[in-house]
């Protein structure tokens, strides 16, 4: 099956895509940040809708629109004091309206909601997995440089900027390498599997070790198995491989509840 | 030596803190008093700078408190941290806190960081804890952790906000044996309190506060008066022993 190159790079995509967001998997569950994931992919919709009518870069412009929109939530959320949970469910939904009234003005244009919502991972191209790749460094050299501010800051933000650390920075930066992520990661992933894979490595890691840094090891294991198997699977019953991989981390996701449950038992 | 010099601060036209001036020479132990909702917590968040849309000024060794701060902590243990029990953090993870700031960005703790924390977990005495996880303590370990990782910012200012809550009473006696331990060393405490017996056996200077100033003062000059004007005329002060 690997004699085909499409199918080597749509692999690679698949894991380098995994381990980029298992990476941040563990930070964005314990900071509770989950829904603002999957509200930055829903934006990037609508960049993705404003790129092909338009016809610019895909990524280029995607990343331009997801941190305007981004920039435009928080700012909306302080000025007029309003809940940022709202703020961010309001811009969620005039972002997918405008994306899908976008599509429709490119008339030329056949859209594929299957595609947008479990990606593509067959369409990847070399300049994909170059942007990937450099984006798991990229990740993995933020979360090691500066994984002492990441730590307080998901434990408590007032209490980490009180004893001095500076927390705000290092938190925006984090917001930014989210949303780039996102972007470059929704096109061949698409939503459903961006999002699941923001939660479910991390969600089954602390159900099985109650330490931070063997959770974002277990996160990165548990997304690279379920994007070999889900890509295997795939192949041979000839589904979408984006579904599969979810499917396959759901399945995961269960036998560590039962796990977890298990070894609760036991120590009772 | 801390200044608060005409604290006015306001929710909605409602004064919380209203013409505080008050001062706080070195190496007292302070406690700060007064009926729930008299913004005792507000004027901790103010000299921490955690809530800043005050008027008047805040001096901490002479320079503002924004500009102190800026290269100096306090050691900080409040009424309530919000965390998730299940935070996957050990104690001594936790107690690191206290010394991250000195470090800087992209600097790990070394060995002799992780031995200073220990140190400060054996001076409160729960050293034998550094490895369980912060979600598995009881509220007299619990509070003695916030005290390690204050005590490791190396502040000669500790502020804290009802230490005793959650704790049993020979903890909270234990605690504030503790703290007398801390104060003889050098230290300036600034605790709240609602446990008068306490305050007036350890502390050295009573602050009374229920919107504006009632007194501030020796311990030993404290009268039933002071505590009528500040808690109100239902207030009766009753003598226990622990």
């Amino acid at each position: 099956m690997l004699s085909y190159s499409f199918l080597i790079h749509a692999l690679l995509g698949a894991i380098l895509s995994g381990i980029s967001l298992a990476i941040l998997s563990p930070f964005v569950t314990l900071k509770k940040i989950a829904y603002m994931g999957e509200a930055l992919s829903h934006i990037a919709f609508a960049g993705i809708a404003l790129a092909l009518l338009l016809s610019l870069n895909l990524t280029l412009t995607t990343v331009i629109f997801v941190l305007a929109v981004a920039g435009l939530i928080g700012f909306v959320s302080r000025f007029f004091q309003t809940e940022e949970t709202n703020v961010i469910t309001i811009f969620l939904s005039i972002a997918m309206a405008l994306g899908i009234v976008l599509i429709s003005l490119k008339k030329d244009y056949s859209f594929d909601l299957a595609s947008y919502l479990f990606g593509n991972v067959l369409l990847v191209t070399k300049t994909d997995l170059w942007s990937l790749g450099l984006l798991a460094i990229l990740n993995t050299a933020f979360i090691v440089l500066l994984y002492k501010e990441l730590f307080y800051l998901i434990y408590n933000m007032t209490m980490a900027e009180v004893f001095g650390i500076r927390v705000k920075t290092v938190y925006y930066a984090f917001l930014l390498l989210l949303a780039l992520n996102i972007v470059i990661s929704v096109k061949i992933a698409g939503i459903i599997l961006v999002t699941a894979q923001l939660i479910l490595p991390a969600s089954i890691a602390f159900r099985l070790v109650k330490r931070l840094k063997p959770a974002i090891v277990i996160s990165v294991i548990v997304s690279l198995f379920s994007s070999l198997i889900g890509f295997y699977l795939s192949w041979v019953f000839n589904l979408p491989t984006g579904a599969v991989i979810v499917l396959v981390e759901f399945v995961l996701y269960l036998l560590s509840l039962i796990l977890y449950r298990k070894s609760q038992k036991q120590a009772q | 030596m801390i200044e608060f010099r005409n604290i006015n601060y306001r929710i909605n036209l409602k004064y919380i803190l209203e013409n505080i001036n008050l001062t706080i020479a070195d190496n007292e132990f302070v406690a700060i008093i007064g009926p729930n909702g008299a913004g005792k917590s507000t004027l901790i968040k103010i000299l921490l700078n955690i809530v800043s849309d005050y008027e008047g000024k805040v001096l901490i060794d002479g320079r503002t408190n924004t500009d102190w701060l800026k290269d100096n902590r306090i050691g900080y243990l409040p009424q309530k941290e919000d965390f998730d029990r299940q935070f996957p953090a050990s104690v001594l993870e936790l107690v690191l806190m206290g010394s991250a700031a000195t470090k800087g960005l992209f600097r790990r703790f070394s060995t002799d960081d992780r031995k200073q924390a220990e140190q400060a977990l054996d001076e409160v005495g729960i050293l034998s804890l550094k490895a369980q996880q912060i979600g598995s303590l009881s509220g007299g370990e619990w509070q003695r952790l916030l005290l390690a990782r204050a005590l490791l910012t190396g502040s000669k200012y500790l502020i804290l906000d009802e230490p005793e809550a959650g704790i049993d009473k020979p903890g909270v006696t234990n605690f504030f044996d503790l703290l007398a331990a801390l104060h003889k060393q050098g230290k300036t405490i600034i605790t709240i309190s609602h446990d008068l017996h306490m305050l007036n056996k350890y502390c050295t200077f009573l602050v009374c506060l229920n919107r504006t100033l009632h007194c501030h003062t020796e311990t030993d000059l404290l009268t039933a008066e002071h505590i009528h004007n500040t808690f109100g005329d239902g207030v009766k002060l009753i003598e226990k022993d622990y």
